[in-house]
């Protein structure tokens, strides 16, 4: 326990430092939360073009599918800010020969590299989401309970350690392949599938995405929340969710056995 | 003019050659650009289960969306964040000290870059058209050499108006946010949110005469046949006009921005 409660203190001093040479931009961070409205107002009236000419897509009525979308810009928000600012720097540490020093720390190697940096200008991003998906809770009009808040909070972590897990399976690829920025990319590329609820595509789209696991991220935390996710999911999610971490902690493992460090 | 001219080709070539070179980085971008087909996707969905919206069967959202897919790929506006990376860093003025103006030298290299993504793509959608059933192109050669006009158009608008854009850097460092709000206000009127023939009545009169269209709308719809030879000719006109306008603009904004460029290293 108290080397969990070491790891937490560490990126805790991590961040603070973060966020300490950050606001020194302000105009950064107003115009990043003046941006991530617009998108949010962006994707919203895109989605609304279909709704003119129907009713429900595959049972998601205009309401129902904003859920999904404030879910992920919450998603994508948590990805920029916690996740994308690491695996960008991937690049860097390996050309250079950072990773050698980060390697050397008495530290957890995965979590200091993975998680080390935070970029505080996205700090609202996930917030802004959260608050589009209450919207389209409430347009449902149909309320929440107590059950489904809880099952919606419970998929939602699951939702969150898969985008962890995809994101160090990026980095463990970036050891090798030496291109974050790209990497990055194909990241922000599988999110985006899931901009949508995956009941919205036709098979076989729809089976691909709920295996690959797309549907994770949105559709079922989505459907959590609006009442009606079959039960069985909430025990398929953590199991789908610790498979991937676990995955890809071998694989960057796997990767650090083949790194051989540019400079020392 | 004519040192300029000849200076294209090689500057083109190289280009090519670097985004060959790093193909995998090039492949990748083709590949992550799926999101009109995320749309058509959706789009698909509501044929089968409404029937078509406002006539558009499933046939016709193949073609549009291919085709969008297209000019997606064709568009201009990674120079935004390049003069934005070279103004922080001091790179432009290198560029600067270069007998080729800088616009043209992002043009060059912009330009490289289309003509893989594009020599990639252009197989697969020919195959695409020919394999999937309903995906087709009403072509007859007098529409295929406007297009290919409409094509170049667009590219051209889309390249100025990114130009453009990108030396509001010389003022602000917000050049690539401002870039991202005019783009994505314009993206309701040039075809990507939706086709146009699906918007409301007044997003359609807009884009009728806003230069965003020019860059995706009216290339795919000019493929597709959906236009008459007026509304062509209009669309040509509308594209041109905004090709002279960013054009100007451009002369302008640099002529002024320029003595106010302070460069920080290079």
């Amino acid at each position: 326990m108290t080397r969990w409660m070491r790891h937490v203190r560490i990126l805790g001093i991590c961040w603070r430092a973060a966020v300490a040479s950050e606001v020194e931009y302000r105009l950064n961070f107003v115009s990043n939360v003046v941006l991530s409205m617009f998108w949010m107002l962006w994707a919203v009236a895109g989605a609304s073009v279909y709704f003119r000419y129907t009713g429900a897509v595959s049972g998601w009525t205009n309401a129902e599918v904003l859920v999904v979308i404030g879910l992920f810009f919450t998603l994508n928000g948590l990805r920029q800010m916690l996740l994308q600012p690491n695996l960008e720097r991937m690049t860097d540490y390996v050309r250079l020969g950072t990773l050698d020093f980060l390697l050397i720390k008495p530290f957890d190697a995965q979590l200091l590299v993975s998680l080390r940096h935070l970029n505080v200008n996205t700090l609202l991003d996930p917030v802004l989401g959260l608050a589009l998906t209450i919207t389209g809770v409430v347009l449902a009009g149909r309320g929440t309970s107590v059950t489904a808040l809880a099952s919606f909070a419970w998929m939602l972590a699951c939702a969150v350690l898969l985008m962890y897990a995809l994101t160090v399976s990026m980095m463990a690829l970036a050891v090798r392949l030496v291109a974050a920025e790209e990497l990055g990319r194909v990241t922000f590329a599988f999110l985006e599938l899931s901009r949508f609820p995956v009941d919205l595509y036709r098979n076989p789209a729809q089976t691909i995405l709920t295996v690959v696991p797309i549907a994770f991220l949105t559709t079922y935390p989505a459907a959590a929340l609006l009442g009606r996710l079959n039960p069985y999911m909430l025990l398929l999610a953590p199991a789908a969710a610790l498979s991937a971490v676990i995955l890809a902690t071998l694989a960057w493992r796997r990767s650090l056995r083949s790194y051989t460090g540019a400079s020392a | 003019m004519r040192d300029l001219l000849a200076a294209y080709p090689p500057l083109v070539r190289s280009a090519t050659q670097l985004a060959v070179t790093y193909r995998g980085r090039t492949i990748l971008g083709v590949i992550t650009g799926f999101f009109p087909l995320l749309t058509m996707a959706v789009w698909l969905t509501v044929v089968a289960e409404a029937g078509p919206p406002a006539g558009w069967t499933t046939g016709d959202f193949l073609s549009y969306y291919a085709a969008a897919t297209l000019l997606w790929n064709l568009s201009g506006d990674q120079v935004v964040w390049q003069w934005d990376a070279d103004m922080r860093s001091g790179d432009l003025s290198v560029r600067l000290l270069r007998p080729v103006h800088p616009f043209h030298q992002y043009a060059t290299s912009n330009l490289g870059h289309r003509l893989v993504s594009l020599t990639m793509l252009v197989p697969v959608l020919v195959i695409a058209a020919l394999l999937v059933p309903g995906l087709d192109y009403p072509t007859n050669p007098v529409r295929l050499a406007a297009t290919a006009l409409a094509l170049a158009l667009a590219y051209a608008v889309g390249l100025t108006m990114a130009s453009t854009f990108a030396l509001i850097g010389f003022w602000s460092t917000q050049t690539t946010n401002a870039w991202m709000l005019w783009w994505g206000l314009g993206s309701f009127t040039s075809g990507w949110v939706a086709p146009l023939a699906l918007m409301p009545d007044w997003v359609r009169t807009a884009a009728a005469i806003l230069p965003f269209r020019t860059t995706m709308g009216f290339p795919v719809e000019l493929l597709m046949g959906r236009l008459d030879v007026r509304q062509t000719l209009f669309g040509f006109a509308v594209g041109l006009g905004w090709l002279a306008v960013f054009a100007l603009l451009y002369r302008i904004i640099w002529r002024r921005g320029i003595r106010r460029y302070q460069a920080v290293a290079g």
